[in-house]
């Protein structure tokens, strides 16, 4: 199981980023000052990490502006900051993730492969657990289709 | 028949009324008990239970969604106006009013009629124009992203799906939302806030449109507190499909072919679930998720596979799945359906889900088995899954079997003819409607209220919308929502013009899109409320061109719960001003689609939205290069207004913005509009039109106030000599709402001949464009003068959202 994340480089706009910090403002959170933006994959299949590397580099990022990280299981990456990750409940269509799949065939990596598609959010600032599931609920998920956790 | 592990029997014969309506309501059934009773009835002969494949096939043919059956049911109707009553009853209220309207005009170039999946009109001697608009509002309340897409691809499967397929040029999308700005501690519990309602909607309808590759060229979003836990979300598409391929016929023996998505568990019971109102407990299996690379995918293909004549019928599946795509398919013949050869997105699906889930980008063929094995290579070629499930047959009945046993077993005839036909009574109170105590403002609140009126809600810039959908892809939209002079200077178009070149070659012809709503007089007269959208509807379509003597409409209403008499009977009332509006400008209805029992419950209150009728409307004109746009043009010309100003503030932005009680609702006079429109359309023809602007929300002052700015230049006015209908003072003139009328840039050099043009009509020559760009309205009888420059005014408007 490798989890992917895709993060913006230096100098480059994070506008989804950014987006979500002016919407956390209009819910009158006055604590968070900047956000991180990553999609993310988790990818469930019997592959080497030269394999994730691949396919990070050759089917996720856009290499001028974005960078990816990978870690063997899920949530390893530390990280001082409140994380919200948001991924779609079973049974409910990932569309993201079915070509994702048919991709990473394509690249020539014929064993069978599970993806999961996400999104994950870095909160700087010092915020209460409360102010975060308000976010999550009010902002990134969608309950009702959607989880999400809090790291 | 068989019950299997995978498919039970449901013990129906021996229940009491009150356990049919338990069973109906634990199903999710959405069957009234004397549909139950029905039910029981055709199963007591047969002397056997039904399975539940049987009764959830049952359910879904018979939802509202699918057989209109509130509208084509029997309706006994009170008409309360003062202390007078009249009564009428209406056996099918569709059909004596909306339909029977097109039946009586009888267009010799009307083509295909409610009776497919869109209407279709001649475009030219080869080719048909098809206008498809389908609303998607619950699922859009829960999942605004998921709900919205599905939305648009649902109706691109309509027009692929009408006849044996057009090819979709062009989509609209018009909005209902609550307040954006309503208190986050307002909003009740489990529902989303308007705002990111409104912004899952549109990124859902970018999304699929924009990948679809058709460009979303006219729309409309209105704002109401009423709105708010159930939005609105129609969405339309109109295609072009050559005459010869506009009738469908399955033979018996013609193989079921299903084509594009797997089927999973998505979106069952949306059919009956839209007949549901909405509440904190809504289910996730009735969210579809869209995916809109498939739909592409089977676009493509299938009108390959169209102009191969590899197939006789075809159909989308949208709400009840295959129940309802292969059940009208196979109506007059009768089918046999494998459920076990349907693929699927996961293992686990029980026989009645695969049969009912509404998973999406799915479409249905009837294939002459000599054909079989070109069209699944065509598709396989295009990447698309193609399985055969089954074939039609000639028995009249439905059959569907899974692992070799049969799970149902029905007739044709009951499915699509036993469902007994409701009695619902309804009520309207007509109410009296008196005219304001005059309104008197001076020069700055005049100013004031100008900038009020251009920053509402409903009048304000949508561009925050507009620029993220893709109106340019296909290179056919020759008149643009947006029209100025740059990007950043720009003003409303009234109505999209398609100038089909790639697809019909060598044409001149073109193909206008406009639409009209206004729910806010609904809110006093859902008569007027529906005469006005068909008004505007047309008068947006003719301010840019369009021929009133070739032109048709959709009608799509969205309304509370039909149980309610007062609600059912301002429904009958806007059904009758379809049937009179019609009529009177000579305008069939093609298509059209309810969506009622929009009604949501909070903290165990239950409350109708206000009722909405969305009018869309589809022209053809001779030649698309003679068609006008908004913005002011040149200095030195003259400005006109066509039609007269009435007193009618009722509902009005006016009325809003300075809480003016009373007013009448503006009233439609069709004679007087129609002969307005026609000579326009002369007029434009004959290159005397510099531009043209259709007047209705914030009368006057807006209309005139958006031209000047989206052309970037000055205009002077002298309110003294617009043509009104008994005394009125400044702000009745400038505000008024009054239908009929139009504001017209003239070249000096033409006047004369534009004039002539109109003689025997009620217009004025009001002003001209000047240089100094600034708006100005004077009126040198009440000694007040409105100026403010343009730039100001299109800040005013711009301003609203910015999101």
């Amino acid at each position: 199981m490798f989890e992917i994340e895709i993060f913006t480089k230096e100098g480059f706009k994070d506008s989804r980023g950014e987006h979500v910090l002016s919407e956390i403002s209009g819910l009158e959170i006055k604590e968070i000052t900047k956000v991180d933006y990553a999609p993310v994959y988790i990818i469930d299949a019997d592959i080497n990490k030269t394999e994730a590397k691949t396919i990070a580099s050759e089917l996720l990022i856009d290499k001028i502006t974005e960078k990816f990280e990978i870690s063997s299981n899920s949530g390893s990456r530390k990280s001082k900051n409140s994380v919200i990750e948001v991924l779609y409940k079973k049974g409910v269509t990932d569309t993201v993730s079915e070509s994702v799949i048919k991709a990473i065939k394509d690249l020539g990596i014929t064993k069978e492969v599970k993806v999961k598609a996400g999104h994950k959010y870095y909160l700087h600032g010092n915020i209460s657990k409360t102010a975060l599931d308000k976010i999550a609920i009010k902002l990134l998920a969608n309950t009702l289709v959607q989880e999400y956790k809090i790291k | 028949m068989k019950a299997t592990t995978n498919c039970k029997t449901i013990e129906i014969l021996n229940l009491s009324d009150k356990q049919l309506t338990n069973l109906s309501a634990r199903n999710v059934l959405s069957l009234s008990l004397v549909e139950m009773k029905a039910v029981q009835d055709y199963f007591r002969k047969l002397n056997r239970n039904p399975t539940d494949v049987e009764i959830e096939t049952i359910a879904q043919t018979w939802s509202e969604h699918c057989k209109h059956k509130t509208l084509t049911g029997i309706i006994k109707y009170t008409e309360k106006k003062g202390t007078k009553k009249t009564k009428r009853t209406y056996n099918n209220l569709l059909k004596e009013t909306v339909f029977k309207a097109t039946v009586e005009l009888n267009k010799k170039w009307c083509l295909s009629v409610f009776k497919d999946n869109a209407g279709i009109i001649e475009f030219d001697a080869k080719n048909g124009v098809a206008f498809k608009v389908e609303t998607h509002n619950h699922p859009s309340a829960l999942e605004p992203y998921g709900g919205s897409a599905t939305g648009i691809g649902g109706v691109i499967r309509d027009i692929l799906g009408v006849g044996l397929g057009a090819k979709p040029l062009a989509n609209t999308d018009v909005f209902c939302f609550g307040n954006p700005e309503t208190k986050d501690s307002q909003v009740p519990e489990g529902m989303h806030h308007p705002k990111r309602i409104a912004k899952g909607v549109v990124s859902g309808v970018r999304d699929y449109g924009n990948r679809m590759g058709i460009p979303t060229v006219n729309g409309a979003v209105y704002f109401d507190e009423g709105y708010m836990a159930n939005p609105l979300v129609y969405c339309g598409t109109m295609g072009i499909i050559p005459k010869s391929k506009i009738n469908k016929k399955v033979n018996s023996g013609d193989l079921i072919l299903v084509v594009g998505g797997r089927t999973g568990r998505d979106g069952i019971h949306g059919a009956t679930f839209s007949s549901m109102h909405l509440g904190k407990e809504s289910d996730v299996s009735a969210v579809q998720i869209g995916n809109p690379i498939v739909e592409k995918k089977v676009l493509d293909t299938m009108l390959k596979a169209r102009d191969l004549n590899l197939y006789r019928a075809v159909t989308d599946c949208g709400a009840g799945g295959l129940s309802s795509a292969i059940g009208e398919l196979g109506e007059k013949t009768g089918a046999l359906v494998y459920l076990d050869a349907v693929p699927l997105k996961y293992d686990g699906l029980v026989p009645w889900e695969i049969w009912i889930s509404e998973a999406q980008e799915r479409m249905v063929f009837a294939v002459p088995p000599k054909n079989k094995k070109r069209i699944v290579e065509l598709f396989n070629k295009g990447n698309v899954e193609a399985v055969f499930v089954g074939e039609f047959t000639k028995d009249k009945k439905l059959t569907l079997k899974y692992d070799g046993d049969i799970v149902a077993s029905m007739d044709m005839f009951f499915l699509h003819e036993g469902i007994p036909k409701p009695i619902r009574p309804a009520v309207y109170k007509i109410k009296e409607e008196n005219v304001q105590k005059p309104i008197k403002m001076n020069s700055a609140s005049l100013l004031k209220a100008l900038k009020d009126a251009l920053a509402d809600l409903n009048v304000c810039s949508k561009e925050w919308i507009i620029r993220q959908y893709d109106h340019e892809v296909q290179g056919q939209t020759i008149v643009k929502p947006l029209q100025g002079n740059s990007i950043e200077v720009s003003g409303p178009g009234d109505a999209a013009v398609i100038f089909p070149y790639t697809v019909v070659k060598g044409t001149k012809k073109g193909i206008v899109l406009s639409n009209g709503l206004n729910p806010q007089y609904g809110k006093i007269n859902t008569y007027k409320m529906a005469a006005n959208a068909i008004e505007e509807s047309l008068r947006n379509a003719v301010a840019v061109g369009a021929n009133i003597e070739k032109m048709s409409v959709l009608d799509n209403f969205c309304w509370g719960n039909p149980n309610k008499p007062e609600i059912l009977g301002s429904l009958v009332r806007a059904a009758n001003a379809c049937y009179d509006m019609s009529k009177a400008f000579g305008i069939p209805f093609i298509s059209g689609k309810d969506s009622l029992h929009n009604e949501y419950s909070i903290d165990g209150e239950k409350y109708s939205i206000p009722p909405a009728l969305l009018i869309s409307a589809m022209g053809v004109i001779e030649n698309a290069v003679n068609t006008v746009t908004m913005p002011l043009k040149n200095e030195g010309n003259k400005i006109f207004v066509l039609g007269i100003t009435r007193n009618e503030l009722g509902c009005s932005v006016l009325a809003k913005i300075k809480n003016v009680k009373g007013g009448v609702v503006p009233e439609v006079y069709p004679k007087e509009s129609k002969e307005i429109m026609k000579r326009i359309y002369k007029a434009i023809n004959s290159k005397l039109v510099e531009s043209c602007h259709d007047c209705s929300e914030g009368g006057l002052a807006v209309a005139i106030s958006e031209m000047a700015f989206a052309g970037d230049k000055g205009v002077k006015i002298d309110i003294d000599v617009i043509k009104t209908k008994g005394e009125l003072t400044v702000a009745e003139i400038l505000f008024s709402e009054s239908n009929g009328r139009f504001v017209v840039e003239v070249n000096p050099e033409n006047k004369f001949k534009f004039k002539d043009i109109f003689k025997d009509c009620i217009f004025a020559e009001i002003g001209c464009v000047r240089e100094d760009k600034n708006v100005a309205f004077e009126s040198v009888k009440n000694k007040v003068e409105v100026k403010e420059k343009s730039e100001n005014l299109l800040n005013a408007w711009r301003n609203t959202i910015t999101w």
